[in-house]
């Protein structure tokens, strides 16, 4: 089902799954390119969860999905406002937060009995992959606006906002990852966001689903 | 560094590879060192040798400075094992 928020600058879509009492899980996907690559397997996961008996929703965010705001006006401010307020629009449930890789970066002023966390990755861990692929492609190319990464326009500040040290969050948090030799619990499964072409995995789906479900119930008790 | 090093270093690169270009268990095992990647796989284009430095870098807990990387550097399995076994192993 397709529904909408409200926040300060706006209105934005945000997509629900499963039954609409109990806890629901608010995805954060990744900032960018790495958001369309993750999608699909987002929405297994949510589907999965609904088949636990938990509700989902995956929200627009402003510059994000079908967002009237240009992607050259987005401020990692304005996402992470947003997000608290659709996390706000759910109403009296217990709203878990669930991000995927950048993510982690948005879901910080939320309100959330819980944040869970797959392959969390930092801000300047973000712009390094901006400014790598950046200069790659700028190989066969003329020269590139500086502030055009992979056919995106982002503003100063975004930029500036990424290259900051980690916003701390309240409450329970667990950060998985996806291989081994890592400080944090492991799923292991197929880094879909470095794709070139995004794809699918049930079985990893599965697995996350099923970790986000046992986090939840951990959470609660 | 002892040689199983290496062995592991090459296993990491041929997963990264599958990953990233979201090839099939069954190819990627049949990579040889002389089987070429960049400009040989439709896949690999750049946008994706981005990608698939930087996961490197993240699976094998190692740095690689983008002036390194050439065109050789990715010419072929074996040569990009070598380059990657040499920033992990050194």
């Amino acid at each position: 089902m397709i529904n909408s928020y409200d926040w300060e600058g706006g209105n934005e879509a945000m997509l629900r799954f499963g039954p609409d009492t109990g806890p629901v899980v608010l995805i954060a996907l990744p900032l960018l390119e790495e958001a369309n690559r993750t999608r699909a397997l987002v929405i297994t996961v949510l589907r999965m969860l609904a088949g636990h008996g938990i509700g989902g929703a995956l929200p627009d965010l402003p510059g994000t999905g079908e967002s009237l705001l240009p992607t050259s006006e987005m401020t990692l401010e304005g996402l992470r406002s947003a997000f608290a307020a659709a996390a706000l629009s759910l109403g009296s449930r217990p709203v878990h937060v669930a991000s995927i890789r950048s993510g982690s970066l948005i879901d910080v002023q939320a309100k959330a009995a819980g944040r869970w966390r797959l392959a969390p990755q930092s801000g300047p861990g973000l712009l390094r992959d901006l400014h790598r692929v950046q200069r790659v492609s700028e190989l066969g190319d003329t020269k590139a606006d500086a502030l055009v990464f992979a056919g995106n326009r982002l503003a100063p500040a975004l930029i500036e906002a990424l290259d900051q040290p980690p916003a701390a969050t309240p409450g329970p948090l667990r950060e998985v990852a996806i291989q081994s030799g890592q400080p944090d619990p492991v799923i292991e499964g197929p880094a879909l966001w470095r794709r070139s072409e995004p794809g699918n995995d049930a079985a990893f789906a599965e697995r996350i689903a099923d970790d986000i479900a046992r986090w939840i119930a951990s959470c609660d008790a | 560094m002892v040689p199983e090093g290496k062995v592991e270093v090459e296993k990491t690169v041929r997963a990264t590879l599958g990953d990233v270009l979201g090839l099939t268990p069954e190819r990627v095992a049949s990579f040889d060192d002389e089987t070429p990647l960049f400009g040989a796989l439709p896949e690999l284009d750049s946008m994706a040798v981005a990608g698939l430095l930087t996961e490197l870098e993240d699976r094998l807990g190692i740095l690689i400075d983008d002036d390194d990387i050439d065109g050789e550097t990715l010419e072929t399995f074996g040569a990009l094992t070598r380059f990657a076994s040499a920033k992990a192993l050194q």
